[in-house]
């Protein structure tokens, strides 16, 4: 049995519970590569218009590796933490991929509440069974799969005299196609990285809590509270913002976390299938230049704001 | 405390008739237009939907004729409707206007207890018995459902009628004199009059009128503004038109939601296409549109805010039903920079293909 787990989305994040969990049953794994042009044509030729780019992207993952597995694994995670979501796109997933491209082999369709065991071993179980019928070994092969899971960590944290918090998406900051490898262009300029991961939890929930509603999206909470946690500690200099156009919590998460920063260094950069490198270098040159002789004049700042002298 | 609300459809009419029984002072912002809009757009963060922009537009518009306070429903995400509230208040805080938010929100994210206490907060202002407070909200609640059915009978009828225009000139009269009386009563009696009316508008029923479901998110189907006054354009091309979504319709599937009675023949004729509620209304327009194929609509218009997420799911999944129910869809998508001349070039040439898909012969149904 050959299963395909397409590289896109929170695959970053989740791809040693679904491959542990498959190897364990004794299936074949089909990846597909990581993305590339071919996979960005391919998707933006299968989606849906108006879907943001990573979406675009993981079509084009399943496009790429439809006719090479007898099933694919498309997982509609609805909530991380219990009554929070990722966004809409997330809970009906499969059905965007089925009614979009052509010729699919069967997906999985059952919901994913990764806060609930119980719900998660249900997933498993239903997945599972096109595999085997034997409920001991799924049960042993999710127990694997859970703790491998939990072993596992993602983010960058690389301090060092200027350090910038790399917000987004996991799914954009970890795709280095698709950022265009900012993280490798940063560290060319010695530029220091810290991601939503590394950012100490208490606190950045006591950020949250002054939120007028409770959060509702994961990723607002993480990237709300971890940029503004972060700044209020003065760990980092500016923060670099990767946001996919059109992305419906961004919307909202970037002027959140402006109103609460004020006139601290954020740099916003929109990705599209359209976007240009050269622009996005152009832009991340005068962010870092910026950002280095605020650091140089910062004892020689007027009370204004305005720089009087540079050294 | 002064009270205003942001606008959707006919929405300010029940609004104002809840507020004069319940004796609360109120200002309705002007309808929706370009001022609102521009305004909302410059104050509002670039990608964010086009209702967020419209009601921010409302409220400084509000804010400028002595409102304080601003009345909003909620909900619990995962669609940005549910974040609204949060970014408005940052917005007019950081506009430097002192105002109070009032957020009706769903139970399941702030509890009863605090529902009740902000409903008491806007019920404190009213000086009136209990029994007088619970008799306006009824009276509101009949006042719009009233209001939505003589909408949904003029908009069907519109095909019928046997003189042309009738219908739409009823329609925009109630409105005009419902909204300029001040009595609740006398308000609901002129409701009434004008549905007995829009009952009566003869009609010729032998006539074969090209019959389109309107479908998509339920703001920018119900606020006219926003789809540049679709269902307007369709009575006079003689279209009957036919709508779900309603403002009486989401109180109803609300309240029935908690017991989950809500919508059911929608539910499950959505259910071969999208099993699963993925937030806003995108499984209602998938129901929506398997529903409008059963009753032998010609087509269907989704029409949705540009970056709208369910919508984005719902519209990758109509083309399947399209080519299987065999109904043509056409999805609009608006925001503030839709063009008027486009936007009507493609609605006509979406009628005139109903029309020709009719009489040929190897049309594909």
């Amino acid at each position: 049995m050959r299963v395909g787990i397409p590289k896109g989305l929170l695959y970053c994040k989740y791809h040693p519970f679904f491959e542990t969990f498959f190897r364990g049953l004794g299936a074949e794994i089909i990846n597909s590569d990581n993305t590339n042009k071919n996979i960005l044509d391919l998707g933006v030729k299968t989606c849906v218009d108006e879907a943001c780019l990573p979406v675009k992207i993981y079509h084009g993952h399943v496009a790429s590796i439809k006719d090479q597995c007898d099933f694919m694994v498309i997982p509609r995670i609805m909530q991380v933490y219990k009554n929070e979501y990722i966004c809409p796109k997330f809970c009906g997933l499969p059905e965007m991929v089925v009614h979009s491209i052509p010729g699919m082999p069967p997906v999985t369709t059952g919901p994913l509440y990764m806060h609930n065991k119980k719900t998660l071993f249900k997933w498993c179980l239903e997945s599972g069974s096109m595999i085997t019928r034997n409920r001991n070994r799924i049960k042993s092969a999710f127990e694997l799969a859970l703790k491998a899971q939990n072993n596992s960590r993602s983010g960058i944290l690389q301090q060092k005299d200027i350090t910038v918090m790399l917000a987004g998406h996991p799914y954009v900051v970890n795709d280095a196609f698709l950022n265009m490898d900012i993280v490798k262009k940063l560290m060319a300029k010695g530029i220091g990285i810290v991601t939503e991961e590394f950012a100490p939890g208490p606190d950045s929930e006591k950020q949250v809590m002054k939120l007028i509603k409770k959060p509702f999206w994961t990723f607002q909470r993480n990237l709300f509270g971890a940029s503004t946690a972060f700044f209020q500690q003065g760990k980092i200099h500016g923060i670099i913002y990767l946001s996919s156009f059109a992305c419906g919590i961004d919307s909202v998460v970037i002027d959140l976390i402006r109103f609460h920063i004020g006139e601290f260094p954020m740099l916003v950069i929109k990705l599209d299938e359209h976007t240009g490198e050269a622009g996005v270098d152009t832009r991340l040159e005068a962010f870092t230049d910026m950002l280095e002789r605020r650091v140089a004049d910062e004892n020689n700042r007027s009370a204004h704001g305005k720089c009087l002298y540079s050294g | 405390m002064k009270i205003t609300v942001p606008h959707m459809g006919n929405v300010y009419i029940a609004v104002k008739i809840l507020f004069d029984g319940l004796g609360i002072d109120y200002v309705i912002p002007p309808l929706n237009n370009k001022e609102a809009l521009s305004l909302g757009s410059k104050y509002s963060p670039d990608e964010i939907c086009l209702p967020f922009k419209l009601m921010i537009g409302n409220y400084i518009a509000g804010i400028k004729n002595g409102a304080d306070t601003i009345l909003l429903v909620g909900s619990c995400g995962p669609c940005r409707f549910g974040e609204y509230s949060e970014l408005q208040f940052k917005i007019l805080e950081h506009l430097k206007y002192n105002v109070d938010f009032i957020v009706i929100d769903a139970v399941k994210s702030i509890g009863l207890n605090e529902l009740s206490k902000r409903i008491q907060r806007v019920g404190a202002e009213s000086n009136k018995k209990s029994i007088e407070k619970i008799k306006s909200f009824v009276r509101a609640y009949n006042a719009m459902c009233l209001l939505d059915d003589i909408e949904s009978q003029a908009h069907f009828k519109a095909g019928y009628e046997k003189n042309k225009g009738e219908c739409k000139k009823l329609l925009n009269a109630c409105k005009e004199e419902v909204f300029a009386c001040d009595e609740p009563d006398k308000a609901l009696k002129l409701l009434k009059y004008y549905l007995d009316r829009i009952k009566n508008v003869p009609a010729d029923y032998s006539k074969n009128p090209v019959k389109v479901a309107i479908i998509g998110e339920i703001y920018t189907v119900i606020e006219p503004f926003t789809n540049l006054f679709i269902e307007d354009i369709l009575m006079d091309m003689s279209v009957s038109t036919k709508r779900n979504l309603t403002p009486s319709w989401w109180l109803k599937d609300m309240l029935l939601k908690t017991i989950k009675l809500n919508s059911r023949e929608l539910l499950k004729a959505s259910n071969e296409f999208l099993p699963l509620y993925i937030g806003g209304h995108a499984r209602e327009c998938v129901g929506e549109a398997v529903l409008a194929s059963k009753e032998n609509f010609d087509g269907a218009i989704q029409i949705f805010p540009m970056g709208c997420m369910p919508e984005i799911v719902s519209k990758a999944i109509l083309p399947t039903i399209s080519r299987e129910k065999k109904l043509p869809v056409l999805s609009l998508i608006v925001d503030e920079m839709t063009g008027e001349a486009g936007y009507m070039t493609r609605i006509e040439a979406f009628i005139d293909l109903l029309e020709r898909r009719r009489e040929h012969v190897f049309a594909w149904n």
